[in-house]
């Protein structure tokens, strides 16, 4: 796999695009203990920004955060110009796949109708157009044969596909992913990879969050590196330096040459 | 053949005690198989469990109070205010939901045998709280009982788009924006209210069995949620049916007695056994048939992307074919 071959590192700082996401010195905590701190950054309308940093280091409570379900202690997070829980409606989350049971009787079609559900409202049956538009998300995701399979039915990567089609299908303003690529095949990480260049392409905010650095390089703009606080935020090549990921990995990053930075997990 | 089958499963039916008796366990029967595949579905059945346990003390307390008319009142009092306590145990993290279950479950019960214990015909009454009188149902009951099965059905046709994606992925419904504290209040108040129509006919003990054996026994035969509901409420009125006829032609034909409410659970526990025979075998057909659709589905991936998909490699792509 090629690595950042456009430069994308050395995107153009266009300050001047609005703002998505806003974390103003953001602390977040799950009852007494702190989970992050410091968070402090913008997420630009438009922009790819990956989440990155070890296990445990606090990516995934950020993303509840910006979805308001943990709790911000200390400081603000606005999203969409809203309070995080009021901006629901118009925000996506891609939850990680190996959290839903197998076992559930539910069709890939009907899970990503889900991400219609909002917009159908109360009591009515999902129409036409809400067909169409799960069937254009499920194509998104090269699923498009699989959509009267049992959910439980597919690899655990084409899972993560159909939950990203799921998001698509709501049609959001902002776009969050938590560790979409976690144990997922290449047949699938490719079909991700390709699903959200097509969002980027389309203008769509995406935050996603991954400890796959290469990962990072190739499908995002920016980066905030996260252990517990926050590292850096910024444009990738500016603030992946092999000193800051030294700093959040504890020592166990390694620099080779250009910008391409492998992280050995202990 | 036929004649048989008319004596027994039509015959009985001819009584007006036995009609009313019908018409009630095909209501109860049909509202606890919608019912029952949420349970099933959210795991639910300990809870359902619970709620038969803490609605003994309402139907004790208003039966002392106001007679037969006043069970179902007490039991109803009984049954909303544990769907709220349930729910409230259930939003607390830091609660042990089982032993929280288990506590309200035991003490509620204990209540009730000390209310039931103060009175003369202590065990004849207990046994009647515990396993009902479905033959003594008269048409005010079936009125009531008819009434909740409406209601019931329009509530879970009009929230089964919410409870669905509640119950299959809980963390994606909040950040969707749902309240599902809200959406479990509402499922748990509609287990209650099934558990208190179905208290009179089969009694606070048995009504466990109609929630959660059709339910469980659709599960066994299909994965389509649709196909499932359809069962659940075929198995739940059948096994009313059955239960009925079974317990007539021992008791009057063949001087036996069957306790009919028990013989209902009895007639809807063969159903599962039979389901979990027919289980295996319906899966193997399903299992060829989706197994040549995924080799053909695999060829549309291949032409589509020019690579080969993903086999199963991985141990969640093993289960394909077998898994149900």
């Amino acid at each position: 796999m090629e690595l950042g071959a456009a430069g994308r590192g050395a995107a153009e700082a266009d300050g001047d695009r609005p703002a998505a996401v806003v974390f103003a010195r953001a602390s977040i905590a799950y009852g007494r203990v702190p989970a992050v701190e410091n968070v402090d950054g913008v997420v630009r309308a438009g922009r790819t920004v990956a989440l990155i940093g070890p296990n445990g280091g606090g990516k995934s409570t950020l993303i509840k955060a910006m979805l308001g379900l943990v709790p911000v202690v200390d400081g603000s997070i606005q999203v969409l110009g809203r309070t995080p829980a009021g901006a629901r409606r118009d925000v996506a989350y891609v939850p990680q796949a190996d959290a839903l049971d197998p076992e559930f009787p539910v069709s890939v079609n009907q899970v990503v109708l889900m991400g219609r559900y909002r917009t159908i409202g109360w009591v009515r049956r999902p129409g036409r157009a809400d067909r169409q538009i799960a069937t254009q998300a499920l194509t998104a995701v090269g699923l498009a044969h699989r959509g009267a399979d049992r959910f439980g039915t597919l690899s655990g990567g084409q899972r993560q596909r159909v939950l990203l089609a799921r998001a698509i299908a709501q049609q959001p303003t902002l776009l969050l992913l938590d560790e979409p690529f976690n144990g997922v095949d290449t047949v699938s990480r490719e079909a991700l990879l390709r699903a959200l260049g097509e969002l980027r392409e389309a203008g769509a905010t995406v935050v996603v969050s991954t400890h796959d650095l290469s990962l990072a390089h190739l499908a995002c703009d920016d980066v905030c590196l996260l252990n517990r606080h926050q590292f850096g935020f910024g444009p990738i090549s500016a603030t992946l330096t092999p000193d800051r990921l030294r700093a959040a990995y504890g020592g166990a990053a390694l620099a080779l040459a250009g910008d391409s930075v492998i992280v050995a997990h202990a | 053949m036929l004649v048989m089958v008319n004596r027994l499963l039509v015959e009985p039916f001819a009584l007006p005690f036995m009609q009313r008796a019908l018409i009630e366990v095909l209501l109860l029967g049909a509202m606890a198989g919608v019912v029952g595949v949420f349970v099933v579905l959210r795991r639910l059945a300990f809870l359902a469990d619970a709620l038969t346990h803490t609605v003994f003390p309402g139907v004790v307390i208003g039966y002392l109070l106001s007679g037969e008319s006043g069970i179902v009142p007490g039991a109803l009092a009984f049954a909303l205010l544990s769907a709220v306590l349930f729910t409230v145990l259930a939003a607390n993290r830091h609660v042990n939901q089982d032993a929280a279950l288990a506590i309200l479950l035991t003490s509620f019960f204990a209540l009730g045998v000390v209310f039931v214990s103060r009175r003369r015909s202590y065990t004849a009454d207990l046994t009647a709280f515990l396993f009902g009188r479905v033959l003594t149902v008269d048409s005010t009951q079936l009125t009531q009982t008819a009434v909740v099965a409406v209601g019931v059905s329009v509530v879970l046709l009009a929230l089964r788009k919410e409870l669905l994606l509640r119950a299959f992925d809980p963390l994606a419904a909040r950040a969707m924006g749902y309240r599902v504290g809200l959406l479990d209040l509402i499922l748990n108040l509609v287990i209650a209210i099934v558990v208190v129509a179905a208290v009179k006919a089969v009694g606070t003990i048995l009504v466990i069995a109609l929630l959660v054996v059709p339910a469980a026994t659709a599960r066994l035969l299909s994965d389509r949620l649709v196909v499932v509901s359809g069962i659940a409420i075929t198995v739940g009125m059948s096994g009313g049916w059955l239960g009925l006829a079974a317990s007539y032609e021992a008791s009057i034909n063949r001087g036996v007695r069957l306790a009919s409410g028990a013989t209902v659970v009895l007639a809807l526990v063969m159903c599962y056994l039979f389901a979990l025979g027919a289980g295996p075998l319906s899966r193997f057909a399903r299992g060829r048939w989706t197994r040549g659709r995924r080799a053909r589905g695999r060829l549309v991936d291949v032409q589509a992307s020019g690579e080969w998909p993903d086999g199963p490699r991985t141990p969640t792509g093993l289960t394909a074919g077998t898994g149900m």
